[in-house]
């Protein structure tokens, strides 16, 4: 799942200030389940920007809210044309992919991100989330007992803890599981140490050039027929 | 054949005695250049370090152009964290050209820990990887196989960390620098020289040098921070406790009796093969500490 | 048409159109079917004028039921799998007290042409007659004794229902222009049709006591429950003598050894031919009899008794339990040789009742002498003539009977009306299921409350009331146990769920769960109705099923909104308080009492409620200060004050970004036990007034 945290109220303000009526745009779906744009998110931020608009007495916008089930597919996007057309921007509170989908669906109105997408991955306990994919391409995980170094460990490495692990906790946030540690003792429940005493040659970094397209169709020329 | 004089000492079977500088932060560097004509003579090999604890300095490859300016003996540290394969192979390449030929491969510390905060991480390899590619250097190609003109040859190490509280996985990457080609090890501090034992019966199978880290602690209160905030460092409660009970003011003294206690001992125990001292901040007491020992 | 037959028989479509409240347990086994929860809970948040609306709505008498209803509500109610039940009659007994039920004065027009006989005037009768003037029809009742009330007046003894309440409720009926004919004993149904009555309700009771059908049975100092009871409550003394024996385990047994003990006899003993375990008599009652001294021998019966002395000597013999009987109690089987005689004055025997029905009415009767009727209609096998209550069941309780009454007023409305019989439908699906024991664990367990009785010394020589009635404090507490059954969490929205999995590892009492197919399901009978899941559901999928529970908070802060935007006093404070803990339980109540100008109180429904926009909205609105407060440990349900406090904290993030100073949102009594916050809140006030000047200062600076 894809984690987002909304941005500041201050950001928001300047980003919306020269227009005047505002679509706050949630999304039903993996900010709906982190807790940063969801129809209840949503909703706090209407009524927070209204609260902010009556405090104080820079600019007067007309909020309205909507969310829809997902914005990273256009077909999702159809009921929102009318709303579209009343509108002098949307704040999208989807993550970076619906802010752009909605932007490239709806290419006549600007599209402002509410929400900063942070990384990929699962809710620790109610209102944490943990990282787990850096989307690296080249999965690593079956040599690594299912723990991914590249993303839990601090520094990406392959090959090994650094020296700064101390007490199973990583150099550089003390609250955090040195992931070395982790595959070690995993590797080792699951009798695979093996695994941890190869040596593992830098990464192939070809394999995320930007953007990444994956195709998933056949590639089936127009004419040709198997019947 | 050795390619370096630290290399030809580490073929050697004396007790070896290298020490780090930390270069400065700024152009000015006549401080360190006083410090390393107050050292040249008196150890095997300066380290200069690379950014240490991410902290934004005058280059470790320029600290070790002027070792070898002021005829010392250099040992620069590489650390991945700052600049990709292609970056590290060129500094290597340029090092070698101007006789800087040991390079201690490090992974580096995080960037979290350092003033930079917000810099971007590298790591394109990590330490086992660049003594492995440094290695590679040496057959005449670079890491994808094209042709270098100019064979460079180095004198490789590397760190290990003995004390470290969780030793199974350090012992397995130790053993993969050592296979990657790494010949001299410097540890990290010790602080407990019952570990440095255990550790060398384990390291005495393989074919490499062994230099103990020796920090010298100035005060109980410096330990604790180090402790807190230092990578790769524990400090026993038992150090910590000696340095607190000395009078204000003596406690660099009481670090230098520690240090050079450390030293006498694994010199005259033969624990390893010598020693590697880090005086952070103080190289000028280095003499002192050798002098004591 | 009056309302509160409307609403009665709209009840059930109104429901039907909540659609989602589902029908508690306890309302369910009350033969009225009240909205039992409902009136609970507005006992609990101190609305006794609604509570008392809900009662009426729901019984023609709440004033005797408060009093004698056997409460198999509490019987079933699943507060009871946790620790004890809820006190249901004990608080309709507040509700109906503190309410002012005798202050009410119902009217009824005329509007039907059709006259209807009621034979009977017992609460089946009387019953009848209420919703048939309601229905507008011209209602007789025909009572052979001297007073209405059948049972409520001759048998049921004074100390459980005094007769003032029985008066009441008659004048009542006579006030809503029902004609009483006391002293009329209808001896022929015909006569009544050719009286021009349209429908006859006939509800004569049972009561011809059952003989023992042993020898000297008819010796003098032998008599029997129902005539003993009958002549006690129609204020005769008969004389006991000194040692009393009541044969029986009955209600009926109950009442005629507690009556002889307030008569004045020494030794009453009750002698039952079972052990107390199958004593048909409610346990209250046995409790209540014990304590006023009366004595028990179990496993015994007469075989035959004689006047001997001027005294009884009474043959009993001794019993053992055999094998379970079809009703699943233990026969009793004599023991050999066990025979033993005893002496007593009086001998009363409370053995069982029946109906007597007089062969002239030509109705078909059926086992036990009752009448045979359609289950359904109440109709018998003369045209136009319907029976109830007792003389139909047999001996059965008060609420019983109110059903029965009322039941046969609506059908006989369908008949008059020729229509087909609107049977009430169970439209709406019941609550059922048993708490599930991890569900039981997380409830917090809080003493069941009594209210208190006349002490025991004090009981014996009148017939006053036993039971007193609640303080306000009391009432409150113990309606605030209520576990809402079918009230509950549901997720409204399926298309909306985005399975975040939130209500799950929020809930305090574990209720929501994964199903196979990987989809969140509230299982409606482990709710706890906190609503804390309702607030937190990040796609606003999930709501109460009341639907009052999802809109209270809106409309409460709207109106205070627009009384205060009336008044215009500064500086405005919002207050969201606990509506249960405003009334009675300390810190709030004085809240409540002591309103300050300029604090507009918005009640709601528990703070676990409120959400982030609530207090957003009391902002924008104008509020230069937003409190929360709550019950603190009062609190009957979980986790109240972690939410809030959470909720809080995310509002005073968004205040701060705005600019506001994060302390003009405060919060109250969430954690403490109790405690006077009347200092707390005095302080916020004056340091929102500061903040109100400083900035209404600036603002001039500006200009």
């Amino acid at each position: 799942m894809i984690v987002a945290e909304q941005k500041s109220l201050e950001e928001i303000r300047r980003i919306i200030a020269p227009y005047e009526k505002v679509l706050l745009l949630g999304c039903g779906t993996c900010v709906t389940v982190c807790g940063a744009g969801g129809e209840r998110e949503v909703a706090f931020l209407n009524s927070a920007l209204r609260v902010a608009q009556a405090k104080s007495d820079d600019g007067v916008h007309n909020f309205s809210e909507y969310t829809v089930k997902r914005q990273c597919d256009f077909e999702f996007l159809d009921v929102l044309v009318d709303k579209v057309n009343e509108v002098d921007t949307i704040l999208s509170l989807g993550c970076g992919i619906g802010v752009q989908v909605v932007a490239e669906r709806f290419p006549d109105i600007p599209i402002l991100p509410g929400v900063n997408t942070s990384f990929m991955g699962m809710a620790k306990e109610w209102g944490v989330w943990d990282e787990r994919c850096a989307a690296c391409g080249d999965c690593r995980l079956a040599e690594t007992a299912g723990i991914c170094p590249i993303t839990r460990c601090t520094k990406g490495i392959l090959n090994g803890p650094c020296a700064g692990t101390k007490n199973g906790k990583c150099e550089a946030n003390k609250d955090m599981d040195c992931a070395w540690i982790l595959i070690y003792k995993r590797l080792e429940r699951l009798h695979q140490l093996e695994k941890m005493r190869r040596y593992y040659p830098p990464r192939n970094f070809r394999v995320i050039p930007r953007p990444r397209r994956i195709v998933m169709k056949a590639d089936i020329e127009q004419g040709e027929d198997n019947g | 054949m050795a390619n370096s004089l630290f290399e030809e000492k580490l073929n050697s079977n004396g007790f070896l005695v290298t020490t780090e500088i930390g270069p400065p932060k700024g152009a000015d560097v006549s401080e360190m250049v006083h410090c390393i004509d107050l050292l040249k003579d008196k150890v095997d090999a300066i380290n200069v370090t690379d950014h240490q604890s991410s902290v934004m300095r005058f280059p470790s490859l320029g600290g070790c152009l002027l070792v070898k300016e002021c005829g010392g003996e250099p040992i620069i540290q590489v650390t991945c964290r700052d600049r990709n394969r292609l970056a590290l192979q060129a500094d290597l390449l340029l090092a070698y050209s101007r006789g800087i030929k040991n390079v201690l491969c490090l992974t580096g510390d995080s960037v979290d820990v350092g003033d930079h905060k917000e810099a971007k991480p590298v790591f394109d390899l990590d330490s086992v990887q660049l003594l492995k590619m440094a290695r590679g250097m040496e057959s005449g190609k670079d890491m994808v196989g094209n042709e270098l003109k100019g064979t460079p040859q180095f004198c490789l190490g590397a760190s290990v960390h003995p004390e470290a509280d969780f030793i199974e996985p350090q012992l397995i990457k130790f053993e993969k620098k050592v296979i990657a080609g790494a010949q001299f090890f410097q540890t990290q501090g010790i602080f407990d020289l019952e570990s440095l034992k255990k550790f060398m019966q384990y390291a005495s199978q393989f074919n490499i040098k062994i230099l103990a880290g020796i920090i010298v602690l100035a005060s109980a209160r410096m330990a604790q921070y180090m402790n807190d905030n230092v990578p790769g460092i524990i400090i026993s409660q038992a150090i910590i406790d000696e340095l607190a009970n000395v009078e204000k003011g003596k406690g660099l003294q009481k670090g230098i009796e520690i240090a050079s206690q450390f030293i006498r001992t694994i010199r005259e125990e033969n624990l390893c093969h010598g020693v590697h001292i880090m005086a952070v901040g103080k190289e000028g007491i280095v003499p002192d500490i050798l002098e004591a020992a | 048409m009056d309302n509160e037959v409307t609403n009665y028989q709209n009840n059930r479509m109104r429901e039907a159109s909540h659609g989602r409240s589902l029908i508690p347990p306890c309302q369910v086994a009350c033969p009225l079917h009240m909205e039992i929860g409902e009136y609970v809970d507005l006992v609990a948040q101190g609305k006794v004028l609604e509570a008392l609306q809900v009662i009426r709505e729901g019984n023609p008498f709440p004033s005797i039921c408060a009093y004698v209803c056997t409460h198999p509500c509490e019987d079933a109610c699943r507060r009871s799998q946790v620790d004890k039940s809820i006190a249901i009659r004990a608080l309709k007994r507040f509700a109906v007290e503190f309410g002012g039920d005798r202050m009410i004065e119902l009217e009824a027009e005329t509007v039907q042409s059709e006259k209807v006989a009621v034979v009977g005037s017992g609460p089946a009768g009387l019953a009848c007659a209420y919703y048939l003037r309601k229905l507008g029809y011209p209602v007789a009742i025909f009572e052979a004794y001297s007073e209405l009330g059948g049972m409520l007046r001759v048998g049921i003894p004074q100390y459980r229902l005094p007769r003032e309440v029985v008066d009441t409720e008659v004048q009542r009926l006579i006030h809503m222009g029902v004609e009483i004919k006391t002293n009329t004993r209808v001896i022929s149904i015909d006569l009544l049709l050719d009286m021009g009555y349209k429908a006859v309700f006939i509800t004569v009771g049972a009561h011809q006591s059952l003989r023992m059908g042993i020898e000297g049975e008819e010796s003098p100092g032998v008599i029997d429950g129902a005539t003993f009871l009958r002549e006690v409550n129609l204020g005769l003394k008969p004389s006991l003598g000194e040692e009393v024996a009541v044969v029986g385990g009955g209600n009926v047994a109950m009442d005629a050894a507690r009556a002889a003990v307030r008569l004045g006899a020494d030794k009453v003993s009750i002698l039952y031919r079972r052990s107390r375990t199958e004593m048909p008599a409610s346990p209250d009652e046995i409790e209540q009899a014990l304590e006023e001294g009366v004595e028990t021998m179990f496993l015994v019966a007469p075989t035959k008794m004689k006047r001997e002395n001027g005294r009884l000597s009474v043959t009993c013999v001794r019993m053992e339990l055999g094998e379970p009987d079809a009703g699943g109690r233990r026969r009793p089987v004599p023991i050999e040789d066990s025979e033993h005689n005893m002496e007593f004055d009086t001998l009363i025997t409370a053995i069982g009742q029946a109906p007597q029905i007089s062969e002239d009415f030509r109705l078909r009767l059926g086992r036990g002498s009752t009448i045979q009727v359609d289950p359904v209609t109440l109709t018998t096998n003369r045209t136009g003539i319907f029976a109830g209550g007792d003389a139909v069941t047999g001996p059965a309780t008060v609420t019983q009977a109110l059903a029965s009454g009322r039941q046969a007023a609506f059908r006989i409305n369908d008949y008059l009306r020729h229509r087909y019989p609107s049977v009430d439908k169970e439209a709406e699906e019941t609550l059922s299921g048993e708490l599930l024991p991890k569900t039981i664990e997380t409830i917090r367990k809080i003493e069941r409350l009594e209210p208190p009785l006349l002490p025991p010394e004090a009981r014996t020589k009148e017939f006053k009331p036993v039971e007193l009635i609640y303080n306000w404090e009391a009432a409150v507490d113990e309606a605030r146990r209520c576990l809402r059954c079918g009230m509950g969490a549901e997720i409204m929205f399926q298309d909306k769920c985005a399975t975040c999995l939130t209500c799950l590892r929020i809930c305090p009492y574990h209720v929501p769960y994964l199903d196979e197919g990987g989809t969140i399901q509230i299982p409606a009978d482990q709710c706890q109705a906190c609503g804390i899941c309702v607030a937190e559901c990040p796609a606003k999928a999930i709501v109460l099923r009341k639907p009052y529970d999802r809109r209270h908070i809106d409309e409460e802060l709207e109106h205070a909104l627009k009384s205060a935007a009336e008044s215009k006093s500064k500086p405005l404070i919002i207050g969201f308080c606990c509506q249960y803990g405003l009334f009675g339980t300390g810190a709030l109540a004085s809240l409540w009492r002591e309103g300050k100008a300029g604090i507009w109180i918005v009640p709601v429904l528990c703070v676990a409620k409120l959400e982030g926009g609530h207090i957003l909205r009391a902002f924008e609105m104008g509020a230069e200060g937003v409190f929360v407060a709550g019950c603190g440990e009062r609190c009957s349900r979980e986790n109240t004050a972690f939410w809030v406090l959470q909720r809080v904290e995310e509002v005073r993030r968004a205040l701060s970004q705005i600019g506001l100073e994060q302390e003009r949102l405060q919060t109250f009594n969430l954690r403490a036990a109790d405690g006077d916050i009347t200092e707390a809140l005095d302080n916020f006030t004056g340091r929102i007034g500061g903040l109100c000047l400083a900035s209404v200062m600036k603002q001039e600076v500006k200009s």
